[in-house]
């Protein structure tokens, strides 16, 4: 008959020495006990990213001293542009920090159980850098390494999209919305897109012409109006998923799924009014959105604490619980709707 | 028969204890179990104790060497002892209680009738056999008052007996159950993951690896 071993709280060795076996000792093919964690590799290799993208992309150039006789463009014009700019700048910073904390937090989750979970991680943090670099970069003109790192934001974000998506396919049951909440969240890798978008638009209007700016031809305030409120709309989507699977249970769940759309909307309307034309409205909308994003991350942290344990099962209910860095990338999207108000209405925005 | 492997070596439950993963509530549930010793019984009297752990021993037979065995019949008497019954029964059955006195009354009078001693006295052959007449319901003694042995082995032996087992840490750390997730549960749920507060289950020739992880289990 199987004898049962003995499971009583006692370490292995005395277990093993059992009368009239000789004691063995456990001899390793224990792996190197590394004297780092993992994880700090990860980050360590993140942060080195940046910072090297930091450097590639230049000293950034204050703007000289008084605009000089013969200079091209009028300093009003030059000034929106770059504002806008700089605000672009913002909120590709803002999206690229969100998805640097999201999905290094749930790719721990999942173990970075495939190799390609460490590509958002370190893209997220070279665009980070990137656009951190550009919002302190007054100077009218585009950089080529910023330009260069938004783009790859940009494309990573999409592959990761086909990634997610093909991830929740190939589930028992395909697409269906059991799938859709509890695989990989399919709209999560966009937020990388959208913060490459918007820090490839703030070189793009640093570049243009500061008194008729133009983004793929079109002029670039109703551009960038129509493209922003498209994100938003986007990013509602995913948030409204994620609250659905919720079910609402908190009613502030429901002002991310509310508010976003009647802001994009404004946008949109903006985006058909003359050049010039005051936007009060949309402004409003678009600091109420951001601001929405920054208070969903109080909101979040009550999600946490009202998990069972609290704040002190934090290592369960942070991974668990309403994930802490999503609801800046509303903000970050909303920044970029300002700075199309920015070309609009060919005025700069102060807070 | 080869001996059953540890497939969660140096895992031990109890380390958690002190950790996020359990709460005052779960603590004291866990102390008053461990408090109930070997020879703790209320419910059954000086005739009943032998014979129910007779039954213990050959129903979940355990390691001699274990430095602390499962008290398996101790925790059956304590279910019954606070009255906790399990909320439904058989209609053919007694209450739980009095199934257990009638049940081990008439076993005894079996062992007697067929083998001239009490059960607790016969070999573990013997013993079995009458197990396996209960099973089948072939035992007919009028000790038994009605009460069919098949439903009493099915309902009673194996269902209070196989729960005590399996209610105490020794068995938890044999079979790597990582005892009430309250307050901290689970996050990896897929296939083949493992939340770094859980027992790490040996693979051939990687027990080492197992065991490193299972002494983190308590963090």
């Amino acid at each position: 008959m199987p004898t049962l071993p003995d499971r009583a709280p006692c370490p292995p060795e005395r277990r093993h020495g059992g009368p009239g076996t000789i004691l063995k000792r456990r001899v390793a093919p224990v792996p190197v006990e590394a004297a780092v964690h993992p994880v700090v590799v990860l980050a360590a290799v993140a942060a080195g990213a940046g910072l090297l993208t930091w450097f590639a992309a230049g000293r950034s150039k204050r703007l000289g001293p008084a605009p000089s006789e013969g200079r091209r463009y009028a300093p009003r014009g030059s000034a929106v542009t770059a504002s806008a700019a700089q605000r672009l700048n913002h909120a590709s910073s803002m999206l690229a920090a969100s998805v640097l904390f999201d999905s290094g937090l749930e790719h721990y989750r999942g173990q970075f159980f495939n190799r390609a979970m460490y590509t958002p991680v370190i893209v997220s943090s070279v665009t980070l850098a990137s656009s951190l670099h550009g919002a302190g970069d007054t100077d009218p003109g585009s950089s080529q390494v910023r330009h260069a790192a938004q783009a790859l934001a940009g494309l990573t974000g999409l592959i990761g999209f086909c990634f997610h998506a093909y991830n929740v396919g190939k589930r028992e049951g395909g697409y269906s919305l059991q799938n859709l909440f509890y695989a990989a969240p399919i709209g999560a890798p966009m937020a990388l897109t959208l913060a490459g978008l918007l820090g490839l638009a703030a070189e793009r209007v640093r570049d243009a012409d500061p008194d008729k700016p133009r983004l793929g031809g079109w002029p670039a305030g109703r551009m960038l109006a129509l493209a922003t409120a498209g994100m938003l709309v986007g990013t509602t989507l995913e948030a409204g998923l994620l609250h659905f699977r919720g079910a609402f249970q908190n009613p502030a769940m429901l002002v991310p799924v509310t508010l976003p759309p009647l802001a994009a909307a404004l946008l949109v309307r903006a985006a058909g009014q003359p050049e010039g034309a005051s936007q009060v409205g949309a402004k409003w909308g678009m600091w109420a959105v951001s601001s929405m994003g920054v208070g969903g991350v109080a909101f979040h942290a009550y999600g946490v604490a009202r998990m069972m344990g609290g704040w002190d099962n934090w290592r369960q209910n942070l991974i668990d619980g309403p994930p802490l860095p999503a609801p800046p990338s509303f903000s970050g999207v909303a920044l970029g709707g300002l700075a199309a108000l920015e070309l609009i209405e060919r005025r700069r925005f102060r807070l | 028969m080869r001996p059953r492997q540890d497939l969660y070596p140096g895992y031990d439950v109890l380390a958690k204890r002190e950790s996020p993963s359990w709460n005052a509530k779960t603590r004291a549930v866990l102390d008053e179990r461990l408090a109930i010793g070997p020879e703790t019984h209320r419910f059954f009297d000086e005739a009943e104790w032998p014979t129910m752990k007779a039954i213990a021993t050959r129903i979940v037979p355990q390691p001699a060497d274990r430095t602390t065995p499962v008290p398996v019949a101790a925790l059956v008497d304590h279910k019954l002892a606070i009255g906790e019954h399990d909320g439904y029964r058989d209609a053919a059955m007694p209450d739980e209680r009095e199934a257990w006195r009638q049940g081990l009354r008439a076993l005894d009078a079996e062992a007697r009738a067929r083998f001239g001693s009490r059960f607790h006295q016969l070999g573990a052959w013997a013993q079995d056999q009458l197990l396996r007449l209960a099973e089948a319901g072939g035992l007919m003694d009028p000790a038994w008052q009605g009460m069919p042995s098949k439903l009493f082995f099915k309902h009673r032996i194996l269902g209070d007996v196989v729960k005590a087992y399996y209610a105490h840490p020794t068995a938890w750390n044999e079979i790597g159950w990582g005892g009430p997730a309250s307050p901290r549960g689970y996050v990896r749920m897929d296939f083949d993951r493992r939340d770094p507060w859980e027992a790490a289950e040996a693979k051939p020739g990687r027990e080492d690896e197992a065991y490193a992880e299972n002494l983190r289990v308590g963090d």
